[in-house]
């Protein structure tokens, strides 16, 4: 309830901070320090695995509750939200952007709710409330004027959503008890047939914010036109709401449309990596090429989850995490870059180690974790990832281990182009105090990649609870 | 009873009263009657207050407001009084425009509480006969002229329709109120099949009805005549008719129920093809009012596929009503202050965010909550209507679905206007009475969409 109610209040505050960055980022951190202090590991249960209640009161009638549930998963990306949230928050040094704060923590908000909610019609409420917010924002502080590409993206997500809709009103008039209730909507046993509907309902939810290969056509020009917190918004936490939607709404409720789509997911997840990496190749601007990368990354996840293994499941989640993290580092720091040197395409940049010495240190450790060198975040759970889809099927192996081989190519030949070679003679360093929350995503980077099982420990009860209630209710072996 | 008559003699009084005064001097007096006789409304439903004695002599039989009757009533006459509030007063003598809004209200009231056939006649004649005026009110426009002779000639020939429709059902039942044709109609259900005047009559008092709430294809009048008529009253017409028309259709489709299944044969398409024609044309329009007209439209749509369903919560079709009648509301108003001439188009918002935040607050909410985005009433009533409709009328709700996809296009086309502009001008609030009743307004529909549990206290 707390994690709802902060980040609102923090955001009606925020509107009369005057752009106030410090006093922002106190606002934006409340939430984790609610987190932390309130349901942290130390006085909420994570190793039985159970999806524990925190609220529960009627909200419509007695049909839909606000009902809030937390187990180590919902931790795990509640952290994720609530560490990112204040780094990006940070981030925003711009006075003529006054309503960015309170709209991303309004989307605060939204994601926390997204991350508890325990009821059908609640889970989709949140997850068009963090959509507003971020729609806004790629529509207000557009780096030009992209009424269509942010008009497309909410057409699409909304596609997306009103499916899940349709699909959780089947389910809800199946309910014996008439509720939206998790366990409620999880308890129907749905024929083959109509579970491979209710579950294109989800999927296509699902699918468009991950977003899957042929339903990502939204993502790039979003990702690379919106304002840069808007893009680390998007792809640091926002991708993991479909993410997460896969895990826990669309695998226990239609389980038993798993084996008609667990192949096709599989398949277009792998397109995807191999496409998105090939394309970020290529790339010249520098965020357009993280848009790509990012897909390739997701792809490799989503991968991972619909192999129904608890290795697949482990490092999804892992990865979902240290994904989030680095792609926000990434964004921030090619937000830098352009702050400081007018641009982010290769052409104009080059030589910028000569004068950011702590910068380059950081941008580079972001990039190795990105590009899963062993012992940087990336690794283990790419390895687990790479590891479920080898136990799954060793074709499709092949190719999603280019993702290791490709990125590596396409993330190292941005750090060549930006910061080495020949320096321009103009070059100046850019203001230290800029690049704090690169430090803070840093050491998540060796700390996530020395001492992975830190994290995996939190979730990994939840995940294993998960897979046998799957395995025993709707049948489906993992 | 007791809404319909304070309003009637206290519009005739204040018509005389204020015959020499200035119109916005009247104002506040009609909003005063009109927000009390909502609430006496409401708390007669409630059974706080009883006025039966009042009107014995009133036949229960052909008029009788139940208990969602009298919210409706309650949601009508404040609706109405927002409608008088948000737009600014026309700068002229004499109170017989918000009279003529006042008695066509009545019409509406009496609508909703009809339970026979001539005083659902006597209603709608009544609801229309005034804005047949009040569409020509703006005598100098010429385009205002030709709305209220389109709007008189639509009307007269829907009455018409209407009329033969009764003849043939009174000529197939031999009684004309909805009790007793539900009777009649329970009765021939059970040997099978209704009566072929039965089946005639009904299908020519539904296109009646829908001429008067605009389904397509019986909508061709409606944009002209939205578009021709002085804002205030277009605002009045989107709202108040189309309210009080739908309360009336679902009480008529009610009586109808036996036949159900006989009438969705009919009924589902009609909706279908409005809730896609509506939101399609409204897609293409380039001027504000026209999109607002058809979207309009669109709505009756949905709306049409509440009354397809066996209408047990009918809290349902009042929560979808009073969502859309608070943003529609809000949209004319918005509207009206920045339309300008012939500058009618969606540029009129342009730069909106930093010239008047008031204003663009209650653009964002008023469109989030018309598009049934969820966080607001919108989605409330969006969410009851299709999940009741979800099972008897599966198709219907995903066309519905594919709508409400389509509407996003074009009720966010503001949006690409209000935040982008070159112009250096501060950022500004601005508290002038309709921004102030717009802020309540936008909080209102925030409230009830964050707090739905509150709408279960009025309804």
């Amino acid at each position: 309830m707390e994690l709802i109610i902060i980040p609102v209040v923090a955001a009606l505050l925020s509107i009369f901070t005057k752009g106030n960055r410090w006093i922002n980022t106190i606002l934006a951190a409340a939430g984790l320090g609610v987190l932390l202090l309130k349901f942290g590991p130390s006085n909420m249960d994570y190793q039985s695995g159970q999806w524990v209640s925190i609220v529960d009161v009627p909200w419509l009638s007695d049909v839909v509750h606000f009902h809030l549930g937390l187990d180590g998963i919902s931790y795990f990306l509640l952290l994720l939200t609530n560490i990112l949230l204040p780094l990006i928050v940070f981030s925003v040094n711009d006075h003529r952007k006054p309503s960015l704060v309170p709209l991303a923590l309004v989307m605060q908000a939204g994601l926390n709710g997204v991350f508890m909610a325990k009821d059908g019609l609640m889970f989709y409420l949140f997850w068009e409330l963090a959509m507003i917010p971020i729609y806004f924002i790629t529509l207000i502080y557009a780096e030009r004027d992209n009424f269509v590409t942010t008009v497309r993206f909410f057409i699409y997500t909304f596609i997306g959503s009103l499916g899940m809709l349709a699909s959780l009103i089947y389910l809800y008039t199946k309910t014996p008890d008439a509720s939206f209730a998790f366990e409620s909507l999880m308890s129907i046993n749905l024929g083959y047939t109509e579970s491979i509907w209710v579950g294109a309902g989800f999927l296509l939810a699902f699918a468009v914010k991950i977003p899957l290969f042929p339903f990502h056509t939204w993502q790039p020009n979003t990702y690379t036109y919106a304002p840069a917190q808007g893009s680390m918004l998007l792809s640091g936490i926002m991708l993991k709401m479909g993410l997460y939607g896969l895990i826990r709404w669309y695998m226990p409720l239609a389980g038993e449309s798993i084996p008609y789509y667990q192949p096709i997911i599989i398949t277009l997840a792998v397109i995807g990596i191999v496409y998105g990496a090939l394309i970020a190749m290529r790339q010249e601007d520098m965020k357009r090429l993280v848009a790509y990368s990012s897909l390739s990354h997701v792809g490799l996840i989503a991968a991972g989850i619909m192999t129904m293994t608890e290795t697949g499941l482990n490092g999804a989640l892992l990865q979902m995490f240290v994904h989030g993290v680095n792609v926000v580092g990434l964004f921030m720091a090619i937000d830098l870059i352009q702050q400081t040197y007018r641009g982010r395409h290769f052409a104009e940049l080059g030589g910028l180690a000569k004068v950011n010495r702590w910068f380059t240190i950081l941008f580079f450790l972001i990039i190795i974790g990105t590009a899963a060198a062993p012992l940087t975040n990336g690794f283990p759970g790419e390895f687990m990832l790479l590891k479920s889809i080898f136990d799954y099927d060793t074709t499709y192996v092949v190719f999603a281990g280019l993702t290791i081989i490709l990125c590596a190519v396409y993330m190292l030949r941005m750090f060549q182009f930006s910061m080495l070679g020949e320096a321009q003679e103009d070059n100046k360093p850019m203001a230290l105090i800029n690049t704090l929350p690169l430090v803070v995503i840093a050491v998540l980077v060796i700390v996530v990649g020395i001492f992975p099982q830190w994290f995996i420990e939190i979730f990994e009860p939840a995940v294993k609870n998960i897979l046998t209630t799957i395995s025993n209710t709707k049948g489906v072996m993992s | 009873m007791i809404a319909i008559s304070m309003i009637f003699l206290g519009s005739i009084a204040l018509m005389f009263a204020g015959i020499n005064a200035e119109e916005k001097k009247v104002k506040p007096f009609f909003t005063a009657l009109l927000a009390l006789s909502g609430i006496f409304a409401f708390l007669e439903s409630k059974g706080i207050m009883a006025f039966d004695e009042l009107f014995v002599w009133v036949p229960k039989h052909m008029v009788d407001f139940d208990a969602f009757g009298l919210q409706m009533v309650g949601v009508l006459s404040i609706l109405a009084a927002i409608i008088i509030n948000l737009m600014p007063a026309a700068n002229r003598k004499g109170a017989d425009i918000l009279a003529l809004m006042a008695f066509s209200l009545c019409g509406g009231i009496l609508m909703i509480g009809a339970k026979h056939l001539v005083v659902l006649f006597l209603g709608i004649e009544v609801l229309s006969i005034p804005l047949f005026v009040l569409a020509g009110s703006d005598k100098d426009n010429i385009s205002g002229n030709e709305a209220a002779l389109k709007y008189f000639l639509m009307g007269a020939f829907s009455s018409a329709i209407f009329l033969l429709g009764a003849a043939f059902l009174y000529g197939g039942s031999a009684v004309m109120t909805y009790q007793e044709m539900f009777l009649r109609l329970s009765f021939s259900e059970h040997f099978g099949d209704f009566p072929v005047l039965m089946k005639a009559g009904m299908i020519l008092v539904m296109v009646g009805l829908l001429f008067k709430v605009s389904a397509v294809p019986f909508h061709f009048w409606s944009p002209d005549v939205y578009e021709g008529s002085p804002n205030r009253v277009t605002s009045f017409m989107a709202v108040i008719v189309k309210i009080a028309g739908f309360v009336a259709l679902a009480y008529f489709m009610k009586a109808f129920l036996p036949m159900l299944e006989w009438t969705s044969n009919w009924l589902l398409p009609i909706s279908a093809i409005t809730i896609l024609g509506g939101n399609i044309a409204a897609f293409a329009q380039k001027s504000f009012k026209r999109m607002l007209a058809y979207s309009s439209i669109s709505h009756a749509g949905y709306l049409l596929l509440f009354a397809l369903t066996s209408m047990q919560n009918m809290s349902v079709l009042g929560t979808y009503l009073l969502a859309y009648g608070l943003s529609t509301a809000l949209l004319f108003y918005l509207f009206d202050k920045y339309a300008n001439g012939d500058k009618n188009g969606f540029e009129i918002f342009t730069g909106l965010t930093f010239t008047n935040r008031t204003d663009t607050i209650a653009l964002v909410v008023a469109t989030l909550s018309i598009a049934g985005i969820p966080g607001t009433i919108g989605f409330i009533g969006k969410y009851q209507l299709f999940s009741t409709a979800f099972g008897p009328q599966f198709w219907g709700v995903m066309i519905a679905l594919l709508g409400s996809i389509i509407s996003i296009g074009y009720y966010f086309k503001p949006f690409k206007y209000a935040f982008r502009t070159e112009s250096d001008t501060p950022n500004q609030w601005n508290w002038s009475w309709g921004s102030f009743c717009s802020v309540v307004i936008s909080s209102v529909i925030l409230a009830l969409g964050l707090f739905p549990y509150l709408l279960s206290l009025y309804f």
